[in-house]
């Protein structure tokens, strides 16, 4: 630990400083960590635990990428933990379902579980967008009131008991499958962090978002739509935490309203903010916001590679937090503006 | 900035809140999250007559001063238009700490006045160590109020349960329960008591006082708190220290009333929390709202839960309800400021 927090102390001469201050701290932090592990454990780089690390960054990356867009737009998600709990549980039921109805056709049993999954999670994200955009209530308080109803209603669905009953060929044909030697979860989570990439830099989509966030008036003003575009930012954002959901239904084999929950929702909004995404909204790159999943998700592996107490790991995880958007937030004001 | 020129300013933010002049339409606006209040409990007493019964009735009063607390803890930070995520494991926190300080001071043969003081000395002295970190982070490094107090959040589990080993801490003398839980004064629960003294000395303070006033300000234009020279940054320390200690205070009532340290005592209470003060009408954009808006959500969310349990909702039902009313409050909240305007 105390490697990696000497090496994310500001750097002294200016070369180094600029170099700090372009690519931020956040990979150098993440080298470190990673150095440091494989000197300390060789079991940090065995093929087993880097896998694990790889399935567990894809969930939190695929719904942090979502959690940044809507943060980019100056708003707020904290319904995503629940959106993962709704999707599995919806997911798995309706594939129960449709297998006892049409027992044997594979093909529409795992498309209208995915469907029902995705389709649950973009109707939370339409009422989420359309409360902050047309009524104009803060996002804080919409998705603060949608995940208390999101998780009340996965509760109901299930009455808190795992849902069973889904395809062999969906739980070991997918979700546990490996790939060319990886999970298919990474695969999914390359292809949401590119999609969402490009979506950022090169549709109009993405820098609408951006110029909704770094000022609403001037967008208006430059004849933006913002009502379409914000609820286009919270469905996105459910949608991925739905997407999240699946895959970890498809992995575990069985529909959990437990999954995702309050944790799933901090650690993603950690991940982005980490990630360089400002609060305020209007700054913010996909890209980092993956690598800071990845880097939590590290993290979070080396405290348990240390032995470290698990009651004692959060106190690790919010003192690297804090300090790391702290340093973050100095660096910039040392800076001299432009 | 002289104290007079001030409270000048604070004058003016107090008429741009809304405070000065209320027309009809504005009153009656105004009332309505109170004849919402006696709507709902009619309804649930039309379901169930058991809701109007003075056992039940002074059982609302008593559940709702914990909530009304942790919502004036958490209003008082929102004024300055931030929020403190960090308050339930604080909570948790300082319930552990204080019942580990009394059984140690039991174990050590110390007399009962010193092993109170022990107790509340370690509750408190958490409470005000988790603000001062709070509002350092925030005032002083000029991080976001959600990151900073998400990471006091994970810091605060993390001592909560390494405290406790993750059990319920015993130990906890019979006379602390009596005075924080059991007692009452002139027929009053002691909960009750304490909530409203503590209600009023805050209403005071926000609304009579210098630093209550520089609150609203500091809430309703940051650049101009800073160019007035209002010391934003000690007012913002001392702001998360003020919601600290207010939730310690409740932390130890809960703890009284349990009568054991709960590592899990805080649970979703920071939520909860900031629900209740929105629902009352406190804003999230700052500046807005105050002990009487915190006092009138908890009451609202404690006596839709309580309605919803006598007439036998369902737990998951009600999960959704909130979540609805929490929505529905801020929307009619904003239809009501539009009014106004």
């Amino acid at each position: 630990m105390t490697t990696a927090l000497a090496a994310s102390r500001p750097p002294t001469s200016i070369g180094l400083q600029s170099i700090a201050g372009r690519i931020g701290f956040l990979p150098a932090l993440l080298v470190a960590l990673v150095a440091g592990m494989s000197t300390i454990d060789p079991q940090f780089y065995g093929v087993i635990n880097i896998l694990n690390i790889l399935r567990n960054a894809s969930f939190l990356a695929i719904v942090a990428c979502g959690q940044a867009l809507v943060i980019i737009a100056g708003g707020f998600d904290l319904s995503v933990g629940a959106v993962v709990a709704l999707a599995s549980v919806v997911t798995a039921k309706t594939m129960a379902v449709t297998a006892a109805a049409f027992p044997g056709n594979n093909a529409l049993i795992i498309a209208s579980g995915v469907a029902a999954g995705l389709g649950c999670g973009s109707v939370v994200g339409l009422i989420n967008g359309l409360c902050v955009a047309k009524l104009k209530v803060s996002g804080f308080v919409v998705t603060l009131g949608t995940m208390s109803a999101t998780a009340g209603v996965g509760l109901m669905i299930t009455s808190g008991i795992p849902v069973y009953g889904m395809p062999e060929v969906f739980v070991k044909g997918f979700g546990r499958a490996q790939v060319f030697g990886l999970p298919t979860a990474v695969y999914v989570a390359l292809a949401v962090i590119i999609i969402m990439m490009f979506a950022q830099r090169r549709t109009l989509f993405g820098r609408y978002v951006y110029a909704i966030g770094g000022n609403v008036d001037a967008a208006v003003v430059s004849g933006v739509s913002i009502q379409r575009h914000i609820v286009g930012t919270y469905v996105t954002s459910s949608v991925l935490a739905a997407l999240a959901g699946i895959l970890l239904t498809a992995q575990v084999g069985s529909g959990q309203a437990s999954f995702g929950g309050d944790r799933m929702m901090l650690q993603s909004i950690a991940a982005a903010v980490i990630g360089g995404v400002s609060l305020r909204g209007g700054v913010g790159r996909i890209e980092i916001v993956a690598i800071s999943a990845l880097f939590l998700t590290i993290l979070g592996n080396a405290l348990n590679l240390l032995h470290i107490d698990s009651r004692l790991q959060p106190v690790f995880l919010g003192v690297i937090m804090v300090a790391a958007v702290a340093l973050d937030e100095l660096s910039r004001r040392r800076k001299p503006r432009v | 900035m002289s104290d007079a020129e001030l409270s000048v300013a604070a004058k003016e933010t107090c008429k741009d809140t809304g405070h000065a002049r209320w027309l009809p339409a504005q009153r009656l606006w105004r009332a309505m999250l109170p004849i919402a209040l006696v709507v709902l409990l009619l309804g649930f007493a039309a379901v169930d007559g058991r809701v109007l019964s003075p056992a039940n009735l002074l059982n609302i009063a008593q559940q709702t001063s914990y909530l009304a607390l942790f919502a004036m803890a958490q209003t008082v930070v929102i004024l300055t238009r931030g929020f403190d995520l960090a308050l339930g494991p604080a909570v948790s926190m300082v319930s552990v700490g204080t019942a580990l300080a009394m059984a140690g001071a039991t174990a050590s043969g110390h007399g009962t006045a010193a092993v109170l003081l022990a107790g509340l000395g370690a509750g408190f002295g958490l409470g005000i160590a988790c603000g001062l970190f709070n509002g350092v982070v925030i005032a002083v490094l000029g991080v976001n109020p959600f990151v900073a107090t998400l990471g006091s959040y994970n810091i605060a589990i993390g001592v909560a349960t390494t405290l406790s080993a993750g059990r319920p801490v015993q130990g906890v003398p019979g006379l602390f329960s009596q005075i924080f839980y059991g007692g009452s004064v002139l027929g009053v629960p002691a909960a009750i008591v304490i909530t409203v003294t503590v209600g009023l000395i805050l209403h005071l303070t926000l609304v009579r006082t210098v630093f209550g006033r520089s609150l609203y300000i500091i809430g309703t234009n940051p650049r101009a708190a800073a160019v007035a020279g209002l010391p934003v940054k000690r007012i913002l320390t001392l702001t998360y220290m003020l919601c600290s200690v207010l939730a310690a205070l409740g932390a130890i009532m809960m703890t009284a009333r349990t009568g054991s340290g709960e590592p899990n005592l805080g649970g979703s209470l920071s939520l909860q929390a900031i629900a209740g003060a929105v629902v009352g009408g406190t804003s999230l954009a700052g500046g807005r709202g105050g002990v009487g808006t915190a006092v009138l959500g908890a009451l609202f969310v404690t006596i839709l839960s309580n309605g919803m349990n006598l007439t036998r909702i369902d737990g998951y039902v009600q999960m959704v309800v909130l979540g609805a009313i929490v929505i529905i409050g801020v929307l009619l909240d904003r239809l009501r400021l539009e009014r106004s305007q």
